[in-house]
């Protein structure tokens, strides 16, 4: 059984459809990218999955179990967590007390985080490499170390599958090879991961398989390199050049403004 | 409280500690002794715990990132429950004060349904408006509520009866005081308790970024709704200890724009992400235009709150209790922290 399933998917706003019957499974363990042009619906692909949006038909399952009409909240207790494309500290609360707020919601109220709970908070900083500042405001953190924050918080939930939204966009080269080696360790944990990555400049490093989306539909999926090497990539992410466009004329309505 | 691993990071110390606070609040017990020829000085700061506890009472509210203009709503009907079952029924305040804060509850449940879809300015907005039902409500039913009469010749607040001594608190204003600042005592550990609690992480988060921490597992609407009914069964509490203290109340007295701007001035002014800010700002603020601008300019002299306000969001956007305690405001401590 598959972790993720997703069955004609779809997402109407208004007139516009921003997701076309998405069609795609994730295997537990895995790392996969969701790549495509600006628009292509990567974020809204998450949106749906984690309950912010609700889709205009299809479904979705997780482990067999439909989490089609589930709340965020609650897809949280399922095993799902994310990152968000412009990081989203609790920007006047501590770095610590931004991860412990991701594990002390876990269904049964308690007064206070338990011990435990910022024990594992602290690891969790640790592992992301801010176990020097607990105690620092969230919202005067750099871009990086908010990111950073982002998915400490986000593991912070135990989730089985975790969506991560652009989390190495306006890096620098080697601060994309650090993210590179955390998602590994994060991996290293059990954890399933999907990656937005417009640039594809994370995704080529860690992913097993590429999802490639253009216009709201799937253009293709499978291995990195292959997807790579599709037709159908390659025009939504380049265009077409002059002389190919007469060889497909229907590349036309794709093709032009990628990036 | 909760301690975690020590951390080796150079901790940015806040130029003022809690411990800062200790004599003001000696000062505070001892007020009536120091006071004790002059009533006039005593009903000023009985009134300024009172307005201080309203401060408290709102920023429950606030700190869920909802600014309400409306809790005059609360502070009106709490007034009024108290008042009138103690004038009709002759029922003890001790009993009338309780039942006022759950009816504020009640009220604030009425408010839930129609503002809590709103955010920001139109939650504050919302809220404003609201005062108006319960007011017109008041104002209109002259049968129960006796209209814009008013209720005059309320009992003063609870006696105590330890055996053969009866303290009758509402016989002198040092009674009075210390009941109000023994309510206000509660009420502070009560807040504390809230925004130190899972609760108070819950709100914060939710005023920080309210998507984020409905991926975390929160139930947005469910902690809002919990902020509002504790902020509400506070703000009727106060609002029914101030109709036994001043002993007459009206409708737009209590309902007035007054009880619903106060309590932001002063979490505004004295920081209303910290704790004990805001009922600071009230024991600072409402003194001194008693004491000082009243006399000066007895027509404008709430000039102060707005001049006040104006340069706290200009200079000191955290208040000035927030200023003061930078970069201290954490409930979980880290080791050398705190």
């Amino acid at each position: 059984m598959s972790l993720l399933r997703l069955e004609a998917l779809s997402k109407k706003f208004g007139e516009h459809w921003a997701l076309k019957g998405i069609e795609f499974a994730l295997e537990e363990g895995e790392i996969v990218g969701l790549v495509g042009p600006n628009g292509a619906g990567k974020t809204t692909l998450f949106n749906l999955i984690t309950g912010r949006y609700k889709p205009s038909s299809g479904k979705i399952w997780f482990e067999g179990k439909d989490i089609t009409s589930c709340r965020p909240h609650e897809i949280r207790h399922f095993g799902i967590s994310r990152t968000f494309q412009s990081s989203r500290p609790f920007a006047k609360m501590s770095v610590l007390e931004n991860v412990v707020v991701g594990r002390i919601f876990r269904g049964e109220f308690h007064l206070f985080p338990h011990p435990t709970d910022i024990k594992t908070a602290l690891q969790l900083l640790e592992l992301v490499g801010l176990a020097h500042k607990p105690g620092a405001v969230a919202g005067e953190l750099t871009l990086s170390e908010q990111r950073r924050l982002d998915l400490a918080r986000a593991l912070a939930t135990e989730p089985r599958l975790l969506l991560l939204d652009e989390v190495v966009a306006g890096f620098s080269p080697l601060a994309v090879k650090q993210a590179a080696d955390l998602v590994q360790r994060v991996r290293e944990r059990g954890v399933t991961l999907f990656i937005v990555d417009h640039f594809l400049r994370l995704s080529l490093r860690v992913s097993d398989r590429l999802l490639a989306l253009d216009h709201g539909e799937k253009i293709a999926e499978g291995k990195p390199q292959e997807v790579m090497r599709n037709r159908e990539v390659i025009r939504a992410y380049l265009g077409v050049r002059h002389d190919d466009e007469e060889q497909s004329a229907e590349g036309m309505e794709h093709g032009g403004q990628a990036f | 409280m909760i301690k975690g691993q020590p951390t080796s990071e150079p901790v940015q110390k806040p130029p003022i500690g809690q411990f800062a606070l200790l004599p003001g609040l000696a000062m505070l017990l001892v007020l009536p002794l120091v006071a004790g020829g002059s009533d006039y000085i005593l009903q000023v700061f009985t009134h300024a715990l009172l307005l201080a506890t309203l401060a408290l009472a709102w920023n429950i509210l606030a700190v869920s990132g909802s600014i309400s203009l409306g809790h005059a709503a609360f502070f009106g009907v709490g007034a009024y429950t108290s008042g009138l079952l103690s004038l009709e029924l002759g029922v003890s305040s001790w009993l009338t004060i309780p039942t006022a804060g759950l009816s504020a509850v009640a009220i604030a449940v009425l408010m839930w349904l129609f503002c809590h879809r709103l955010r920001g300015a139109y939650f504050a907005l919302a809220t404003l408006a609201f005062v108006e039902i319960p007011r017109v409500i008041t104002d209109n039913w002259d049968g129960l509520t006796r209209g814009s009469r008013g209720l005059v010749g309320l009992p003063g607040l609870p006696g105590l009866r330890l055996g053969a001594h009866h303290f009758d608190i509402s016989a002198s204003p040092t009674g009075s005081y210390y009941f109000v600042l023994g309510y206000g005592l509660l009420l502070l550990a009560m807040v504390t308790l809230i925004f130190r609690s899972n609760l108070g992480l819950a709100l914060q988060a939710i005023r920080e970024e309210e998507t984020a921490a409905s991926t975390l597992g929160i139930q947005v609407q469910k902690y809002r709704l919990m902020a509002l009914l504790l902020s509400a069964l506070f703000s009727g509490i106060t609002g029914a200890c101030y109709a036994h203290l001043v002993r007459y109340i009206e409708p737009g007295m209590v309902y007035g724009i007054h009880f619903s701007a106060i309590p932001l001035i002063f979490a505004i002014c004295g920081g209303r992400f910290t704790i004990i800010g805001p009922a600071l700002a009230a024991l600072v603020l409402y003194p001194l235009d008693q004491f000082l601008f009243h006399p000066l300019l007895p027509a404008g002299h709430e000039f102060l709150y707005g001049a006040v306000i104006i340069l706290t969001i200009l200079f000191l956007p955290s208040g000035f209790w927030g200023q003061l305690r930078k970069g201290h405001l954490v409930s979980i401590k880290t080791g050398s922290i705190e």
